[in-house]
């Protein structure tokens, strides 16, 4: 990977950054735009992450900082059941982003890659972890390789890191299938019980955070609970990394949380609906009252997820996005479960012949059915999150889909919007 | 008839019906295992048909348990039923039962918590599925002489010769199925055939 493309993505972020006026940001991103912080840089800003704090767990608690993966889990009772646990035990800094659309953890990898090594370590002291890994997608490896350099040349780690790269499957960042991926097997969900913080790698009780909570973390164990409290909501305080798809560009945005999500897209780009969350997140219309916070999202059936933010412009066809997003994600079923297995790729073909001309009203009866019939039935959340999405469609573009219905298509420009990659997967070792 | 052969004809018939239900729970089993389907009916149909035929099944071989045990022409003890090889009368025949209603209580129980199991310890159990119908199928052969002639004869014949063939199906159809990851891609072009594989594929 070659600096070029980081500068460009910073300097993306940066001119994001400068149109949100929220005091104290970025806390997570470089001050100086298109710059990533090394070591130097990162110790002058910040200081030394400080060990030997036994109130670690306490003041996450206090913080309120919930995981930035996508589940929004409360991060202190994740440390505390792996704390407790007796024997090896094991951390997982996770930036293997699954959402094809989320561009935030490749990105903060990059440009602040201390800042998660430092919450790596924090938190492997913090539960008594003595093996440490780093998952990602390949792209941030040379920095995170540097880094580690520097920081075993300055002495600041105390656990070392094995740093291993994810396939790229969506589900390849999902816990369970994590662990698989780390002990050799490949990246496919496991069913639960057992929860990785009981058993994990190796057996090993094991904690696996997201690289952007971990990074929260270390500046929560500088600061305190207060000073990340003053962001945010009294619900869900903090910041949060976005990533914001607009017909313009793409930018990953660290905002406070529960800003209107209209201060994160411009006016100008007309967008018809807003996908939050990502492909497992849900359309909303493009509503000025509508932030950026999960007591409000929840209300509309959506989530903020892992923050991606896709702002459709007037101009396209949201069945047509919704129908290759499904079809995707039923492509990266791991083959496991029976109803994501058959049902996911029966979904995918009815949203196909919603987003054509002249369906029939029972595709949107058969729709509901089969989404209510894979619902819950997974080993992983997949099949519900596919739902969710699917359904948000069916509401959200309701009166587009009764104009194809007729025949008719509202949208202008057939170039496709959503980032989806071009390749399935085809054989076991497209999952190592 | 007196109340005592009531409850001796009743412990047999319900026998015999728990055979049948316990055979079809087995094939449907097998189905569900194979992500089969039967003409008609919805994969996740022949689920539900499996798991309620099964608890069918349970509630009938609790009326032949107790029919048995009330019955007084014989002395059976109560705890015969579950401790194998505990009644007098019949010692072999009848603790090949209570081995198999052992086995199906085993099945039962895990099944109900299975949300809160590890997965592959509720599959090592429900796997004794294959051991529970043979045995309670030599209970049936072994402890009744109804089932030893006639049409019942047959009927036992018969159960066992679907049982066979469901075995033999689910041999073949495991030693054909294609490797996990290759799988989702097969179901995907079987429903969406219009989409070009070329331009989804590496």
């Amino acid at each position: 990977m070659t600096s070029a493309p980081l500068k460009e993505t910073l300097q993306e972020q940066e001119t994001a950054a400068a149109g949100n006026h929220a005091a104290g940001l970025p806390r997570l991103l470089p001050l100086v735009p298109g710059v990533p912080e090394d070591l130097r840089a990162h110790l002058a800003r910040y200081g030394r992450p400080p060990t030997g704090n036994p109130g670690l767990i306490r003041a996450v608690e206090q913080s309120g900082l919930t995981g930035r993966g996508g589940a929004a889990f409360p991060v202190h009772r994740k440390l505390a059941i792996v704390a407790q646990a007796r024997g090896r035990k094991v951390i997982v800094a996770n930036g293997a982003e699954s959402e094809p659309a989320s561009r935030k953890d490749n990105l903060l990898l990059r440009a602040a890659p201390n800042l998660v090594l430092d919450g790596l370590q924090l938190a492997a002291e913090a539960i008594g972890a003595g093996e440490a890994h780093l998952y990602l997608h390949p792209g941030g490896s040379q920095e995170i390789a540097r880094a580690l350099a520097q920081r075993a040349a300055a002495g600041l780690d105390r656990v070392a890191v094995t740093v291993t790269e994810a396939p790229p499957r969506f589900l390849a960042g999902q816990e369970s299938a994590l662990v698989s991926r780390l002990g050799g097997g490949p990246a496919v969900p496991a069913f639960t019980p057992p929860r990785v913080s009981e058993r994990g790698l190796g057996g090993a009780p094991t904690l696996v955070q997201n690289v952007e909570t971990l990074a929260h973390l270390a500046l929560i164990a500088r600061y305190g609970p207060r000073w990340f409290r003053a962001l945010g909501t009294s619900n869900e305080p903090g910041s949060m990394l976005v990533t914001v798809h607009t017909a313009s560009n793409t930018q990953v945005v660290e905002a406070e949380l529960g800003v209107p999500l209209r201060s994160l897209i411009p006016a100008a780009e007309n967008a018809q609906a807003v996908l939050i969350g990502g492909f497992h997140g849900a359309w909303l219309p493009n509503d000025s009252t509508i932030t950026l916070d999960n007591q409000t999202l929840n209300k509309h059936g959506a989530a903020v997820g892992a923050g991606v933010i896709a702002a459709l412009p007037a101009d396209r066809c949201g069945l047509a996005e919704a129908a290759r997003v499904v079809r995707y994600l039923a492509a990266e079923s791991a083959g496991q479960c029976g109803p994501c297995l058959n049902g996911l790729p029966r979904i995918a073909a009815a949203m196909a012949v919603l987003a054509g001309s002249g369906h029939h009203r029972q595709v949107r009866n058969d729709l509901e059915r089969w989404a209510g019939l894979v619902t819950g039935r997974g080993a992983c959340s997949h099949p519900d999150g596919t739902v969710r999405f699917v359904r948000s469609t069916l509401t959200v573009f309701a009166p587009e889909i009764a104009r194809h219905a007729r025949g008719h298509c509202s949208a202008s420009n057939h170039k496709p919007f959503l980032p989806l990659p071009d390749h399935m997967p085809l054989t076991e070792d497209d999952w190592i | 008839m007196s109340g005592s052969t009531a409850f001796w004809y009743a412990s047999r018939a319900t026998g015999v019906v728990a055979l049948l239900l316990l055979t079809a729970v087995l094939v449907l089993g097998i189905l569900v295992n194979r992500q089969g389907r039967l003409p008609g009916l919805p994969r996740f149909a022949v689920t539900s048909l499996h798991r309620n035929i099964s608890l069918l099944a349970v509630a009938f071989i609790a009326v032949h348990v107790l029919t048995a045990v009330l019955d007084t022409y014989v002395s059976i003890p109560v705890l015969s039923s579950v401790i194998p090889f505990a009644s007098g009368y019949e010692r072999f025949w009848l603790g090949l039962g209570a081995i198999s209603f052992d086995l199906m209580l085993a099945m039962i129980i895990t099944s109900l918590v299975r949300g809160r199991l590890n997965p592959i310890l509720w599959r090592a159990i429900h796997l004794l599925a294959y051991l529970c119908w043979p045995v309670a199928f030599a209970h049936s052969i072994g402890s009744s002489k109804d089932l030893q002639q006639g049409w019942l004869l047959d009927l036992s014949i018969a159960c066992a010769l679907v049982i066979t063939a469901a075995a033999v199906w689910r041999l073949a159809s495991a030693a054909r199925q294609l490797p996990r990851a290759a799988r989702v891609q097969a179901i995907l072009a079987r429903h969406t055939p219009g989409v070009p594989k070329q331009r989804i594929s590496r």
